[in-house]
């Protein structure tokens, strides 16, 4: 049933189509890569950040070293945004 | 230039008469980092003790005490003042005429003030306790001066009856519930016993007389009338401070080198006639300070500059860097002052990081108005490290603007008859020329990573080599040249598997081998990229093997540079939506169809688009700051860089308000 669903449905699906879902794909895709390692990003960095503004709060010498840790987990978000640019623009 | 100040390690010795003269010496050069000197029976220093202050020291203390006292008084800071140095001498005899009269002045203000301030709180807490009372219709004189009867005041939890006759009031609050009884003492223990059950929190009955409302504003009009006079005292403080501020700091400032001066003695070794102090002084400078102590105790001192022992002493750092270069000593020191062995990197970071950043940010508009704030900021942003920052903001947004002309970029528009130099970076090609060349600039920031990483590694053997020694010395160096090895045989592979545009590619060379059942052919980069891989790894593990499970950092690393485009091209998409929001939803329609809401409308979008550049502004600067500093401290430091350096700190000051 499914099959032949999915079939009648590439059928009636044109050229023009085709290439649209592609290109709306290709944007979820790039969204989802994006958004799912911001979250990541978030995750990793919420436990830094409190560690580091505790840190802070005691000495304030540690506020470079403080705000380079709580940005090392950027990576993550900066690998989902390349991922994303490469999805849309390659 | 890439290495700190050379340090040569000087002994003085002389006899104690001398001292006064070699220490204010010392102090006037500002050059001698004093090595203190620790009682614990160090070869050679038997016999030594550790010095006494020189005369003056208790009454300059004290004096410095009482000015430090003042100007906290009157909320004073040496960096809201600008005022030209003034005259020691004529300084000393002020301070001894005019200090005295000034401290009494200041005193009397702010023991008054604070005299007042006790007076407010009193009251206020006078109010605190009437305040229960407000609910009850009763006046407060009826509350005592009986001899038979108790009253008692507190919070209950609930409406309670007493077993015992008494005049009492409840009044229901929302949290707790007040309460008022008076009865006969003879009956107290049975009140207590029932209130305990509803527990009850006693409240003190105000020894007061009139009714509670009235009393609170007696207390009140009070408090403002006090509060009325603190206000004048402040004022006067503040006049105080308006009129002496400089010779305020003044005296501080020469107070304090006098104070240092004479507790120098204290970090010296002495016996009963003769003391020894041991210091640092750049090499450069050892026979000027040399030549002018002989000279200042006319001969009668032993200066000699002992053999430094890079092993076990430790030599304080100095930066030596050229002057464009210095701005950029903040933020080595944020991470980590260089180890006196090691490279400085601070030449590179002011080269690169203004580089990163420009590539980041990248627009012309933004760089214009970086470099307005790195200007104006100056003069609120007081104090060394400050400014040395905002010297690094000036680098940074003549970078962005030189990059900006070739992104062609101007506050997110194409600069009109301009075309990007090079690759674009501008998202949408509705006007014209070409998209955005995202997969060319990745490959360039990934070219710039691989060049980056690697001279961190060669670094890193320079610096193994310098400071190890024997066995392990060998074993740091090739494991350091393991990394290199892996990292190029990884890019070597790929290069002979996969053509990237902008790098070589290999793809070409005839097939030598196949591997067995996956057929996937091997050619001579292939086989060289993993030749080099291999050997790579064995050193890296013949100098610990744990380093093995680092591997993956080579390419997490080199990708990490690609944010210099990811980054930059986010702010190139915010901009462009904002200027997209303005023109194109509020501003265009608007000015086709002009009515009143027009009106609305265009000012709406010019909201948008002040509202949305000041916020890609802020992260432009965020994000083009963070992140060039980050791929310099955890992508370019790890691979050489341990820092930990003594900070050199020099006996003596920089004179901002006096002259010797």
């Amino acid at each position: 049933m499914a099959a032949e669903a999915v079939i009648a449905a590439v059928d009636v699906m044109s050229i023009e189509q085709i290439t649209a879902s592609q290109v709306g794909m290709k944007a979820i895709g790039a969204g989802l890569a994006v958004g799912l390692t911001g979250i990541g990003t978030g995750v990793a960095e919420m436990g830094i950040g409190a560690a580091a503004v505790g840190a802070i709060a005691e000495n304030k010498d540690f506020f470079g070293l403080g705000l380079l840790f709580t940005v090392i987990p950027e990576t993550i978000v900066i690998f989902g945004l390349v991922v994303g640019l490469l999805l849309l623009f390659l | 230039m890439l290495k700190p100040k050379r340090m040569s390690r000087l002994l003085i010795a002389a006899s104690r008469d001398q001292m006064a003269p070699v220490v204010a010496e010392l102090y006037h050069h500002n050059l001698f980092h004093i090595e203190e000197y620790v009682d614990v029976g160090a070869e050679g220093y038997e016999g030594f003790k550790i010095g006494s202050p020189l005369s003056g020291a208790s009454e300059k203390s004290a004096d410095l005490i009482k000015i430090r006292a003042m100007t906290n008084a009157v909320s004073l800071s040496a960096d809201d003042v600008d005022a030209g140095p003034s005259c020691s001498l004529e300084l000393q005899i002020k301070i001894e005429r005019e200090l005295p009269l000034l401290e009494r002045e200041v005193e009397e203000l702010t023991v008054r003030r604070s005299k007042l301030d006790t007076r407010a709180k009193e009251l206020e807490q006078k109010i605190a306790e009437i305040t229960p009372f407000l609910d009850v219709p009763v006046d407060l004189n009826l509350y005592h001066g009986y001899k038979r009867f108790t009253t008692i005041a507190g919070y209950v939890s609930r409406e309670i009856v007493l077993p015992v006759p008494c005049e009492m009031h409840f009044s229901k609050g929302k949290e707790k519930n007040f309460l008022v009884v008076v009865f006969s003492t003879e009956q107290r223990s049975e009140v207590e016993k029932a209130l305990q059950e509803v527990g009850f929190q006693s409240v003190p009955v105000p020894d007061e007389s009139g009714s509670p409302k009235g009393r609170i504003e007696f207390y009140k009009g009070e408090i403002a009338a006090l509060n009325k006079e603190i206000e004048g005292i402040s004022k006067q403080l503040e006049n105080v401070r308006q009129k002496h501020a400089s010779f305020l700091v003044a005296c501080e400032e020469l107070l304090k080198a006098e104070v240092e001066q004479t507790e120098a003695p204290l970090r010296f070794a002495t016996t009963k006639q003769t003391f020894v102090a041991e210091g640092w002084v750049p090499t450069d400078q050892v026979t000027a300070v040399t030549n002018s102590l002989v000279h200042v105790t006319e001969g009668k001192i032993f200066v000699t500059a002992l053999p430094t022992d890079l092993e076990h002493d430790s030599v304080p750092v100095e930066y030596n860097n050229p002057d464009f270069a210095k701005p950029t000593q903040v933020l080595m020191d944020v991470y980590s002052r260089p180890g006196y062995t090691e490279i400085d990197p601070t030449l590179m970071i002011a080269i690169v990081f203004p580089l990163f950043f420009g590539l980041i940010v990248g627009d012309v508009g933004y760089g214009l108005i970086f470099l307005a704030m790195s200007l104006g900021l100056r003069k609120f942003l007081k104090g060394e490290a400050g400014e040395q920052l905002l010297t690094v903001l000036r680098n940074a947004s003549i970078s962005t603007i030189f990059f900006g002309i070739i992104f062609s970029e101007f506050l997110g528009f194409a600069i009109p008859g301009w075309n990007p130099v090079l690759y674009s970076r501008h998202l949408m090609s509705e006007h014209g020329g070409h998209g955005p060349n995202i997969p060319e600039l990745m490959v360039l920031s990934i070219w710039i990573g691989i060049a980056h990483l690697t001279l961190g590694r060669l670094l890193g053997m320079y610096n193994h080599a310098k400071q190890d020694h024997g066995h392990h010395r060998t074993l740091a160096v090739m494991a350091n040249f393991g990394w290199l090895a892996v990292m190029w045989g990884i890019i070597l592979a790929i290069w002979s598997c996969a053509a990237i545009p902008l790098m070589p590619s290999f793809t070409g060379l005839p097939v030598l081998a196949i591997v067995p059942g996956v057929g996937f052919g091997l050619n001579l980069a292939t086989i060289i990229g993993g030749i080099l891989i291999l050997a790579g790894i064995i050193f890296i593990a013949r100098e610990n093997i744990l380093e093995v499970i680092e591997l993956p950092t080579i390419v997490s690393h080199v990708l990490s540079y690609a944010r210099l485009v990811a980054v930059g091209l986010s702010g190139v998409a915010i901009a462009m939506v904002v200027n997209y929001m303005t023109f194109e939803m509020f501003i265009n329609p608007a000015l086709e169809n002009f009515t009143l809401i027009s009106i609305v409308l265009i000012l709406i979008g010019l909201g948008i688009f002040l509202f949305g550049h000041l916020l890609n502004i802020a992260l432009c600067i965020l994000g083009g700051g963070l992140h060039s500093i980050r791929l310099h401290y955890v992508e370019f430091f790890t691979k050489f860089y341990k820092g930990g350096g003594k900070k050199y700190n020099p006996f003596g000051m920089k004179r901002r308000f006096t002259e010797e």
